[in-house]
């Protein structure tokens, strides 16, 4: 038997964290994303930690969605033990979420995925020619993240979000401040989908299922239903019946599958799937102006799906601050045992946190699944289809093709390890 | 002038102070250029994890042995190292593994550890020796600041060596500790946050690990006369790096 010809990556540049990719080039064509980020053991050293102390320490699985599971852990533990929050910290929430998911498409979209599609190595060589778009990321990016910052104490690891609540809450006049610099940031956020729109993204058709959470008419972020594109409809409570993790011998990371189903991709181009019609109308026109609609089975479009959702969740947080007067609240929380889990979307789709509690208070059995390891069966799906597609192109554009099309999921190995 | 060349390495954590190099935000632009960020997996898919480099910045706790093996090759090819952000600096959350059992800990995420080769995580000054170190997590702008102007004015970089209390102070902050009652790690937490989180309602955390010459033991004493159990205790002082020298007076008071 001849010797395979095979692609080695060994160090995936531009992606969170760190990742091998082993492609075998035959008809048909294996594909090892090879996880090689070391474990930190998250579930594993909560246990015997407070209550009060995970979500500080769930922030740091990862610095680019520290919101996400911070928030998403909380919710989890206020379910656990039946803690109640009021509707403002509901909506201070979803501010922060929001604002983090924007923060993190724009690193994403601008740092991450758009070099590639320029033939450039990094942001760094990007300047000279595409100083207006670098501009942009810059100014949008310090806006959201102050945003963050204004409510949570910083962008990066927030301090004021505790279970129950927050420890503190801005003033008003400073509420007013952020809000004149989002509403002038509304239409550098038209041209972030501008500039997405003009990636010359490659033709590729996947035939994942897509999952997200729903509720109600709005763009759900933080609670809802889990829905899929196949007719999934459940609740949160009922994610571990249908969904399943398991080891794979060349990862660090697991992979999780829905029971009896296909493989499945979550983020923002499933959320646009399933609730496109929940967007603001700005951003459905926007969306028409570039000829994107829905249903969209080519996974590079993520990217896309990004960009709607920078303009939408600008548009979103002003809105949400808008209409709402902030004060001072008292957190009050019973410390008591049981169970519970929570599931958000994070900027790479669904996670999912879940805690049981002693009646000290302290975890007994943690959970955690990512977006990442959601999407990495479809990833090296999505790989396999596109290399047995593009079998005649020389190795460099094969290479290519696949660190983009990766990049495009925008995985985060450091979240997917944890 | 000749730009200085500096290469980021990023060993177990969460990218947060990678991503803290961009909050940087306004003098991001300008950082880049009086800079030659020759190496930096995340952000650029060129340069050579070789060097050499005028300064390496060290993200992230050791915790496996190709990890230590790299940077011992990073030390020799730097003028400057330097660890940022308390995983790097002093273990941070990586290292609360360090206080249990490793297998336990490892067995209750993986069925088959067969394949996992962690080993307990430690700072980078473990291994290799360091130039300084940038506080935080994620590491403090102030730090930062002072580390990249001291590069480019080539003078040895003041970092702050007090308490968070001092920083209270200087804002005028009331002491959540003395006031409220809270047990805020401030006393013995190093300086750099510009007392964060007393300044918005709750206790120090000690993200920032422990301040060079902290009285961990009298903290705990108080935090016992403030009712708190011992296994609270034991927590407050290993959030942040297993108990380091300075903490270990704290977590381990019986």
């Amino acid at each position: 038997m001849s010797h395979r010809e095979r692609i080695d990556i060994d160090c995936l540049a531009r992606v969170e964290g760190e990742t091998a990719i082993r492609i075998e080039l035959e008809k048909q064509p294996a594909i090892e994303l090879k996880i090689f980020e070391p474990p930190r053991f998250f579930e594993g050293m909560l246990v015997g930690r407070r209550y009060d102390e995970v979500g500080d320490i769930v922030s740091r699985i990862c610095g680019i969605c520290p919101v996400s599971h911070m928030t998403t852990a909380i919710l989890a533990i206020e379910k656990a033990m039946g803690i109640r929050v009021s509707a403002q910290t509901g909506v201070l929430r979803a501010v922060m979420t929001i604002s983090q998911i924007v923060a993190s498409h724009l690193i994403h979209l601008y740092m991450l995925a758009m070099p590639d599609y320029y033939g450039l190595s990094g942001v760094v060589e990007m300047l000279p020619r595409f100083r207006k778009e670098v501009g942009r990321l810059v100014k949008m990016k310090e806006v959201m993240n102050d945003l963050t910052s204004l409510i949570g104490g910083r962008a990066l690891h927030p301090v004021t979000h505790m279970p129950g609540g927050f420890t503190s809450i801005p003033g008003e006049e400073d509420f007013h401040a952020i809000l004149a610099r989002l509403r002038k940031i509304v239409p550098e956020a038209k041209r972030v989908v501008e500039d997405i729109s003009k990636l010359p993204l490659p033709d590729f058709h996947s035939d994942s299922e897509y999952v997200a959470l729903d509720r109600g008419n709005e763009y759900a972020i933080n609670e809802g239903r889990i829905i899929s594109t196949a007719g999934l409809d459940i609740s949160v409570d009922e994610y571990g019946r249908h969904f399943q993790e398991s080891q794979v011998s060349y990862a660090m990371a697991k992979q999780s599958v829905m029971r009896q189903r296909n493989s499945f991709m979550v983020g923002a181009l499933a959320r646009a799937h399933l609730k496109f019609d929940k967007f603001q109308e700005e951003t459905k026109s926007l969306a028409g102006r570039i000829g994107f609609s829905i249903p969209c089975d080519n996974p590079f479009y993520n990217n896309v799906a990004q960009a709607l959702e920078v303009h939408d969740g600008v548009l979103r947080c002003i809105q949400l601050v808008e209409s709402n007067v902030f004060e001072d609240e008292a957190i009050n929380v019973r410390v008591r045992s049981g169970e519970g889990g929570a599931a958000t979307e994070a900027p790479r789709g669904l996670l999912y946190h879940w805690y049981r509690i002693n009646r000290n208070g302290v975890v007994e059995k943690a959970n955690i699944v990512t977006p990442t390891s959601h999407n990495f069966l479809t990833i090296e799906k999505d790989l396999k289809k596109l290399v047995k597609e593009n079998m005649r192109r020389g190795r460099n554009e094969i290479r290519l093709l696949c660190e983009q099309l990766v990049r495009a999921y925008d995985p985060c190995f450091s979240c997917s390890v944890h | 002038m000749k730009k200085p060349k500096i290469g980021i390495f990023k060993y177990s954590c969460c990218a947060g102070c990678e991503f803290q190099l961009i909050y940087f935000q306004k003098q991001v632009l300008e950082t880049f250029r009086a800079v030659d960020i020759s190496y930096c997996k995340m952000l650029d898919s060129g340069g050579a994890e070789e060097g050499p480099f005028d300064v390496a910045l060290i993200e992230g706790a050791i915790t496996e042995e190709w990890q230590a093996a790299q940077l011992k090759r990073v030390r020799e090819a730097s003028t400057y190292l330097i660890p940022i952000g308390s995983c790097a600096v002093c273990g941070g959350v990586p290292a609360i593994k360090n206080t249990m059992q490793e297998m336990e800990v490892e067995k209750r995420v993986y069925g088959d550890t067969s394949r996992i080769h962690s080993m307990k995580a430690r700072p980078v000054d473990n291994y290799v020796e360091v130039d300084g170190a940038v506080r935080g997590c994620p590491m403090g702008e102030r730090d930062l600041t002072e580390l990249v102007t001291s590069l480019l004015l080539n003078k040895k970089p003041d970092f702050l060596e007090y308490c968070v209390c001092v920083e209270c102070k200087l804002k005028g902050s009331i002491c959540v500790l003395v006031a409220y009652g809270e047990p805020c790690m401030g006393p013995v937490t190093g300086a750099g946050c510009g007392a964060l989180c007393p300044s918005r309602g709750r206790a120090c955390y000690s993200c920032w690990g422990p301040m060079g010459d902290a009285n961990a033991r009298a903290l705990a004493d108080q935090f016992d006369r403030m009712g708190l159990r011992r296994e609270d205790i034991f927590r407050k002082f290993t959030e942040f790096g297993e108990p380091t020298e300075e903490f270990k007076p704290g977590a381990q008071r019986k």
